[in-house]
């Protein structure tokens, strides 16, 4: 007598299926939950610019009180320099991980880092 | 078990096991791929960012909800504007005067929370010293780093002549002050008033589950689905997260820190927040967070704030007058003083672990 498992075609279709759908859950479920991967770049009164987080770019930034200069590079993004007088945009330094943002109030300017998935709903600060 | 049994055996294991692999995959795809019912909307609205996030209703609710929680943002930020003139500088214009002034319904109350709220701390949060705040130049939505703090015999002067919210009188509708120093600055009170008007008008749209987060203050009602929110609490150095808590069902989670307007003049950080006994902001504290359920009243804003006077030192002053279960304080040496209500369910992210002291009202 063979040792052979004989396996029905219900037994293949459900071994398939298991398999065809182990990829997808993996990313779900294993996958880098913060993965960073857009920038998004808000700015009073103008449509948002998102752009992916490796983009190798400037942008410069139209507000009330002049010119915000913003830089994506090496899968991170900067405020360059921005007209507020405090600088605290530009002190925010990097950013790359989802859910960071830098603000220049004044100027009516924001970065977001936008991510597949969040570890927090919300950031209390 | 014989050979023909142990191949039947297998045969209906790998079925089985097959089946229920299908079944979970089916089942977990099925989480996955239904799009999260959940909306989220960032905008520069009442002078700082605020953050809606909105789940468990249709599109066209999270939006009329949304839009209207804006609107009624943008009207409160002209109502308490301490500085951009409007409402609250016409008040602190005949305050200054001697005069008295007519008020709506949603001014006394807003002024007579405040005043409770300022008892309570112990006058630590005191919203009648908008002299001194001005003086700082914090009445400016940009402080230039390059200005040096005021004189001290200027900040003396205003020190002495004590403002507090008990030198306002409420005759019916009109308010006046027995001391015409009392200038009013709420500050994050009427920003922790805001999230709760939010709240409420989000609930009045069908709302059930909800954050709203205005420039790192928020409230938090229900739950994203099957679990409750996740809230991360910012470093108050740097931008990493200090720790995280999960909350439901109604709870605020405010926090005051010296990182949040500041500058640095000749090595030393000054900050928005001012210690109203000595004049100037309080360095023993980075940040003050509370944590509570349902009531509203801009207790968050006002609790905050005095937590941040106080300081390591004092704090427990504040969380026993104030009646706050769930409070912390982060000390200038990065030692976290914790109530055993929030230590119980603050959960510390990154290494080191901070030296964390349990202090009992």
């Amino acid at each position: 007598m063979s040792t052979r498992i004989a396996l029905t075609r219900a037994d293949w279709l459900a071994v398939i299926l298991a398999l065809a759908l182990l990829p997808a859950l993996y990313l779900r479920y294993w996958g880098d939950q913060g993965a960073a991967t857009a920038v998004r770049i808000s700015a009073s009164g103008q449509p948002d610019i998102t752009v992916p987080l490796s983009s190798n770019r400037r942008f410069t930034i139209h507000g009330p009180l002049g010119d915000s200069v913003i830089e994506i590079s090496d899968d991170r993004v900067r405020f360059v320099s921005s007209p507020c007088r405090g600088k605290e945009c530009v002190h925010s330094g990097w950013l790359a991980h989802a859910g960071e943002l830098a603000a220049c109030l004044p100027n009516g300017v924001m970065v977001s880092v936008l991510g597949r998935d969040r570890r927090y709903d919300s950031i209390n600060y | 078990m014989n050979a023909r049994g142990s191949l039947q055996w297998l045969r209906s294991r790998t079925l089985l096991v097959g089946s229920l692999i299908v079944l979970l995959s089916l089942a977990l795809a099925a989480c996955g791929r239904g799009k999260d019912p959940i909306h989220q909307t960032e905008i520069l609205v009442f002078g700082t960012l605020v953050d809606i996030t909105v789940w468990g209703v249709d599109d066209d609710t999270a939006q009329q909800a949304t839009a209207d929680v804006i609107k009624t943002l943008n009207d409160l930020h002209h109502r308490w504007h301490a500085w951009q003139p409007g409402p609250l500088t016409e008040i602190n214009a005949r305050l200054a005067k001697g005069e008295s002034i007519a008020l709506a319904p949603d001014q006394i109350e807003v002024i007579q929370g405040a005043q409770r709220l300022s008892r309570e701390s112990g006058y630590l949060f005191n919203p009648a010293i908008g002299n001194l705040i001005a003086l700082w130049g914090f009445h400016a939505d940009d402080r230039p780093d390059d200005v040096p703090p005021p004189p001290g015999a200027a900040i003396e002067r205003l020190v002495a002549a004590h403002p507090t919210m008990d030198d306002l009188r409420l005759d019916g509708d009109r308010l006046s002050s027995v001391n015409p120093a009392v200038q009013l600055d709420f500050g994050a009170y009427v920003k922790c008033y805001g999230v709760d008007r939010a709240i409420a008008i989000l609930r009045k749209h069908g709302v059930e589950n909800a954050i709203v987060n205005a420039g790192g203050d928020l409230r938090a009602i229900g739950r994203k689905g099957d679990r409750p929110w996740r809230i991360g609490i910012r470093d108050p150095r740097g931008t990493g997260i200090l720790a995280s808590i999960e909350v439901q069902g109604d709870e605020s989670v405010f926090t005051s820190g010296d990182y949040e307007r500041f500058f640095i003049w000749k090595g030393k950080r000054y900050h928005h927040i001012i210690d109203p006994r000595s004049g100037y902001s309080p360095d023993g504290a980075m940040s003050a967070t509370v944590i509570y359920t349902g009531p509203e009243g801009g207790v968050g804003g006002g609790a905050s704030t005095a937590l941040m006077v106080a300081g390591p030192k004092e704090w427990l002053k504040v969380v026993g007058g104030m009646h706050l279960a769930q409070a912390m304080v982060i000390g200038a040496d990065r030692t976290v003083y914790l109530t055993p209500t929030l230590a119980k369910r603050l959960h510390f992210e990154g290494e080191p672990k901070p030296r964390v002291i349990i202090g009992q009202p």
